[in-house]
C-alpha cells in the first residue's frame, strides 16, 4: 500500500516535470527572449562607479605645504606684471618686506574671514584629497575649508555665484589633475601682497606628484584687471601618511582681528571675541 | 652693476614670494619680529586653541606686585605635530619664555621657545625664519 502511494507520488512528479517541460517548449521563443533580455540588462547596468578610481594616482595621506622648492637651485619665480592700481599695492608690500622682518601682508583673514582660492591652498596647515566618482574634494585644515572639484565632465558654469573657494571643475591628464576655477569673491587676495581682484579672476591649477611623497601645484592666475599677463607660481607639498587633519575654528580664540582702520592689531583680552 | 642689482632684487622678490606664513593667518606687523626678549615667571593659563595657542604668564614686578603677560604662539595644528600638547605647560609651572615683543609696549608678544621646569626647551617656531 505504501509502495503504491509512493509510486503514484513519483508518477505525479514525472507528469508535473513533463508538463512544465512541454509548457516551456511551447512558449520557448518567448521564454528565451526573456532570458536574453535579462542578460542584456545586466550588461547595460552601470558597473560600480568606484571601480573607476582604481586608475587614479595615490594621493592618500595629508599634504603639508613647504616653503621652498624641493630642487635646490630651481629658478625662482619672476615677480608679477601688474596693472598700475595693483602695482602700487605690490610696491608698498615689497618696501615693507625690506624694512621689517616677519610677515607683512595684512588682509581680512586675520579677522577670521577665510582666504579664497588660490591663497587657501598655501595656508600653513595641511590639506588632503578625497577621490569619489566624478569628483575630487580638497579639505583644507586652515579655516576648515572644502573645495568641490567636479570631474564628471560638467562644464564650468558661465556666471557662478561668487564664493570664497569659487566654482571648480577638473579633468585628469594622465596623472595630473587640471582644475579650472572661477566665481571667486573679488575681495579676496589672489597673491601675497595683493588684496582684491575682479570678478573675472580665473585660476588654473595643475596638480601632480613629482616624486612619491612630493606634490607640485602649479597655479596660474588670469585677471586682466590685476595681471598684465597670466601669473604662475608653484607650491610644493610633503606627504605625511600618519597625520590627521585637525579641527580649526578661527573664532575660538582669535586675538588678531584687524582694527577699525583695517590695520594689524592684537587684543590682550582673555576673551577677545566678546 | 645694474644687472647685478636687478638680479638681487629678483632673487629677493622670489624669496619673499616663496616664504609662507609660519605665524599662520595674519601678518606679524604688530610684533618686533626677530627681536628676542625673555620673561621668567609662572604659568597662569595655557590655551590650546585655534587659531593660536596662548600663554598667560605672571611675572614679578615691583616688590609685592606682579604683571600679567599674554603671549600668542603657533597653533595646535603646528605645535601638536612637533611634540607639543595641551599639557606641555600647566598652571603653576615656573618657566622662562623667549618671545618677540609687541611694538606698542603693552605686555604681550609672540612666544618663540619655552624652557620648561624639567629643563627641556620646547621650540615653538620653525627654525627657518618666517
Amino acid at each position: 500500500m505504501r509502495r503504491t502511494s509512493s509510486s503514484i507520488a513519483n508518477l505525479t512528479w514525472v507528469c508535473a516535470v513533463a508538463l512544465i517541460a512541454c509548457g516551456a517548449q511551447s512558449s520557448s521563443r518567448k521564454g528565451l527572449s526573456w532570458i536574453a533580455s535579462s542578460a542584456a540588462a545586466a550588461d547595460a547596468a552601470p558597473s560600480n562607479p568606484y571601480a573607476s578610481l582604481a586608475k587614479l594616482p595615490d594621493w592618500n595621506g595629508v599634504w603639508d605645504v613647504t616653503r621652498v622648492p624641493p630642487q635646490p637651485g630651481a629658478p625662482p619665480p619672476a615677480p608679477p606684471k601688474l596693472t598700475p592700481r595693483y602695482e602700487e599695492q605690490w610696491v608698498k608690500y615689497q618696501a615693507l618686506n625690506r624694512k621689517q622682518k616677519g610677515l607683512n601682508f595684512v588682509s581680512e583673514v586675520a579677522s577670521c574671514i577665510p582666504p579664497g582660492v588660490p591663497q587657501s591652498m598655501t595656508e600653513p596647515y595641511p590639506i588632503e584629497f578625497l577621490f569619489t566618482p566624478g569628483r575630487v574634494t580638497i579639505l583644507i585644515e586652515t579655516y576648515a575649508l572644502t573645495r568641490r572639484i567636479y570631474t564628471d565632465g560638467s562644464p564650468l558654469p558661465k556666471n557662478p555665484d561668487p564664493s570664497y573657494q569659487g566654482t571648480s571643475v577638473g579633468h585628469w591628464e594622465g596623472e595630473t589633475l587640471v582644475v579650472e576655477t572661477s566665481g571667486i569673491l573679488p575681495e579676496t587676495s589672489p597673491l601675497n601682497g595683493i588684496n582684491g581682484h575682479s570678478d573675472k579672476l580665473h585660476i588654473t591649477e595643475r596638480i601632480h606628484l613629482i616624486n612619491p611623497d612630493t606634490l607640485e601645484i602649479s597655479t596660474t592666475r588670469t585677471d586682466s584687471a590685476v595681471f598684465l599677463e597670466p601669473y604662475t607660481t608653484k607650491a610644493y607639498y610633503k606627504r605625511h601618511r600618519d597625520w590627521k587633519i585637525m579641527e580649526y575654528v578661527c573664532e575660538q580664540n582669535n586675538h588678531d582681528a584687524l582694527d577699525a582702520k583695517g590695520n594689524a592689531a592684537f587684543s590682550l583680552k582673555h576673551n577677545p571675541g566678546e | 652693476m645694474k644687472l647685478r642689482h636687478s638680479l638681487i632684487s629678483v632673487v629677493c622678490t622670489a624669496t619673499l614670494l616663496l616664504m609662507k606664513s609660519a605665524a599662520a593667518h595674519h601678518s606679524t606687523a604688530m610684533f618686533q619680529w626677530g627681536t628676542e626678549k625673555t620673561l621668567i615667571g609662572t604659568i597662569e593659563k595655557y590655551q590650546w586653541t585655534q587659531p593660536h595657542t596662548f600663554i598667560w604668564i605672571v611675572v614679578p614686578d615691583k616688590p609685592g606686585k606682579t604683571q600679567e603677560w599674554g603671549l600668542e604662539g603657533m597653533s595646535p595644528s603646528w605645535l601638536g605635530r612637533r611634540g607639543w600638547n595641551l599639557h606641555s605647560l600647566n598652571p603653576g609651572d615656573k618657566v622662562s619664555v623667549v618671545y618677540y615683543p609687541l611694538k606698542d609696549g603693552r605686555q604681550g608678544g609672540f612666544y618663540v621657545r619655552v624652557m620648561a621646569p624639567d629643563g627641556k626647551t620646547l621650540e615653538a617656531l620653525p627654525t627657518q625664519a618666517p
